[in-house]
């Protein structure tokens, strides 16, 4: 009796997961067969799909933008039906919602790039259907964040999604801004900190790229690639931040980023300069007012030479659902919320840098230090796509040992190998 | 050695009670600290003093009356957590009572067999069918109705924690029902006339963990919820979203605000049933 009410409800409960599991499969593929077939040109950009309604995610800041947007968008084609719900979903989180169930996801999302991986190893994203003209009117960085293999897998958003460089400017002046070490001594000569939050992977993978390492995909069976790196020159440079954070322990403080606009907002003020990423950029400038400074991040002296810090710098993208019943129209509000007028509007409406190359000249983009500082930045920089989930804990594990221990050459030499072989997962 | 009784007493009770001082301090410092910063004014975000320098209501205006509801909506948050968390204490004080009382007093053949079913179901951590429930609820077509789909997942099984409720009717004499029986009253009669009036403290149990529970609730609203839009959050949800990387710098006194808020309903809750708690346990005792 009791095996078999147990056994009633294991199957009654496998069957809903596999009928709703079918159900979604059936969808993905008619829906993808269709977007291929329809491409055959008929004048009509939406190919025939009419009575269209569109669910469209964005995050809680771009909500009202993106409205706008798509009432422009309905209001450019007026002899269709378009029906376009506009709902908020944050960008960290879109990827998770989206795997959850892509049927009840978005026909069209806002998500930031390090998701893209996740997504398309489930194939919940369609690829780009008119990618030529999305190529050539965004950078090239931002492109190669949205690409997989060879297809173009989402429309780049915005170019800011990484760090920088901000300082107090009655400590820090724009002259010393230009090296770390220069940052260090004012910093001392203020008795104020400076904040880098080692122990994150995504900061600390600054270190050896400033090294010259780079990331260069994921094989077949899922492990990270790295470029043709040279391990001595990457150990000499680990070797200089190391050195640097020792002789200056006394104002470098590994902390989250959120500490920066905290100490810098706090009276008197405790921090003079940090590494923060774009996303706590007003939080910075309403803490520091008129004394807000913002720049590329700095060089650092490695044997006598000044190298430049590489960072890792991320973009939103705008995907389009595979499981969507209106991939035309997907593609086509994709297009369109993330052509150069909508960037534009975007980096006026709410500081986020674009990623067009027109845009990105624009007096509203040039004009906003600190986003011109991240996009500065955004030339030195690795872009974050195709990462293994094992790249972060090791990579933040030798941030952390690089202020906390006191190790030498060779000690540092042997950990490098460590974080490499931990992040190949070998 | 210390030979006066007096003496080793002493020391004794001021070691205890230095460490219990300790651990009392260790487990109250997040509770004071997050009620002493959700009143922090300045312009810093984050804690720099353990004690804050300025004082304000803000964080509570912000809160009941956000100036950016697409970010904020504590209000409506409270709202549907509230009503979730109302009609789910509803339905399952009502079921685990019912069950509870059908597996003490009446003698059914199946009663044995269904009891270590529940046992057995009971066993299986919650959110190892969080998935299917996801899909079930999708297969009704809820999940454009996620407070419905909630009040249904959250009362749906509560019948299955009767145990502590079965316990307890068990210790009421059956005496009781066979002389309420002569009486001419039926089975009905008897569960809310003699043994409801005698239960108060399990009673009252049973509303506070079947409300708590929703109240509270994360990992399964999130799974139902999270692909609506934040007018449909409840406080777990929404809170969260503001610890996030993109929130945290600039609404955590807003997060430890609301949180205290959401200690609340649970708090009064509480101190209205606790004298039926207490009541309830000395009548109990009396009776033996």
């Amino acid at each position: 009796m009791k095996k078999f009410l147990a056994l009633l409800l294991a199957v009654l409960m496998l069957g809903s997961i596999l009928v709703a599991c079918g159900g979604n499969d059936n969808k993905g593929g008619s829906s993808s067969s269709g977007g291929s077939g329809g491409s055959s040109d008929d004048g009509d950009p939406f190919h025939g799909e009419d009575n269209i309604k569109l669910l469209v995610w964005a995050a809680d800041k771009a909500i009202d933008v993106t409205k706008e947007l798509c009432d422009e968008f309905k209001a450019k084609y007026p002899d269709k039906k378009i029906d376009i719900t506009v709902q908020v979903q944050g960008e960290g989180d879109a990827a998770a919602q989206v795997l959850n169930d892509p049927e009840a996801a978005a026909d069209v999302f806002s998500f930031a790039c390090d998701q893209l991986t996740r997504l398309m190893n489930r194939e919940t994203l369609a690829p780009v259907f008119e990618k030529d003209d999305v190529v050539a009117r965004n950078s090239e960085a931002s492109v190669a964040a949205a690409t997989v293999g060879d297809e173009l897998y989402a429309f780049p958003e915005t170019g800011d999604n990484g760090y920088y460089l901000v300082y107090d400017k009655s400590v820090v002046s724009d002259e010393d801004a230009k090296t770390l070490e220069g940052i260090f001594e004012a910093c001392r000569k203020a008795g104020r900190k400076f904040v880098l939050d080692a122990g994150n992977g995504f900061f600390a993978c600054l270190f050896p790229f400033t090294g010259g390492l780079s990331l260069e995909g994921i094989d077949e069976d899922g492990t990270q690639k790295f470029n043709d790196y040279d391990e001595e020159k990457i150990v000499d440079t680990l070797v200089a931040f190391s050195k640097l954070f020792h002789d200056y322990s006394d104002i470098f403080l590994s902390s989250e980023a959120t500490k920066i606009s905290t100490g810098m907002a706090a009276n008197p003020r405790i921090v003079a300069a940090g590494v923060d990423g774009s996303w706590n950029a007003a939080a910075v400038a309403d803490a520091l007012g008129d004394d807000f400074g913002a720049a590329k991040l700095p060089t650092i002296n490695v044997n006598g030479t000044d190298e430049q810090i590489v960072s890792m710098h991320g973009y939103k993208l705008i995907g389009v659902n595979n499981s969507s019943k209106f991939p035309e129209a997907s593609q086509l509000l994709a297009d369109f919320l993330t052509d150069e007028e909508a960037q534009l509007k975007r980096a006026e409406v709410l500081s986020w840098g674009p990623s067009n190359t027109n845009a990105v000249k624009d007096k509203a983009v040039t004009d906003n230090v600190a986003l011109s500082a991240i996009l500065d930045q955004s030339q030195y920089s690795v872009p974050q796509v195709n990462i293994t989930d094992t790249f972060w804990s090791p990579m933040g594990t030798l941030g952390n040992d690089l202020w906390k221990k006191d190790q030498n050459r060779d000690q540092l030499k042997a950990e490098f190998e460590k974080t490499i072989a931990n992040i190949k997962d070998e | 050695m210390i030979k006066s009784y007096k003496a080793r007493r002493v020391l004794a009770n001021t070691f205890i009670y230095i460490l219990l001082g300790g651990l009392g301090l260790i487990w109250i410092s997040p509770l004071a600290y997050l009620v002493m910063h959700s009143f922090r004014g300045g312009k810093a975000e984050l804690a720099t003093t353990i004690i804050p320098q300025e004082w304000t209501l803000d964080n509570y205006a912000k809160v009941f009356n956000p100036p950016d509801p697409n970010v904020i909506n504590f209000p409506q948050w409270f709202l549907n957590t509230f009503i979730i968390a109302i009609f789910s204490c509803m339905i399952s004080t009502l079921a685990v009572l019912m069950v509870s009382y059908a597996f003490s007093r009446l003698r059914f053949k199946a009663r044995k067999p269904l009891i270590n079913v529940g046992m057995i179901l009971g066993m299986f951590p919650g959110f190892m069918t969080m998935i299917a429930i996801y899909y079930l609820m999708k297969a009704m077509g809820l999940i454009s109705m996620p407070k419905v789909a909630l009040i249904i997942c959250y009362s749906a099984g509560a019948g299955l924690g009767y145990q502590i409720s079965k316990g307890f009717f068990d210790t009421i004499p059956r005496a009781l029902d066979e002389a309420a029986t002569i009486d001419g009253a039926t089975r009905n009669q008897i569960f809310w006339k003699i043994i409801l009036p005698m239960s108060k403290p399990i009673l009252v149990y049973t509303v506070l963990t079947s409300f708590i529970g929703p109240w509270t609730d994360f990992i399964l609203a999130k799974i139902i919820v999270g692909a609506q839009g934040p007018e449909h959050y409840t406080v777990a949800i929404g809170l969260q979203k503001l610890v996030g990387q993109e929130y945290k710098a600039q609404h955590f006194r807003e997060f430890l605000a609301g949180s205290v808020i959401v200690a609340v309903p649970i708090t009064a809750l509480f101190l209205f049933m606790q004298r039926y708690y207490v009541e309830g346990v000395t009548a109990g005792g009396v009776k033996g």
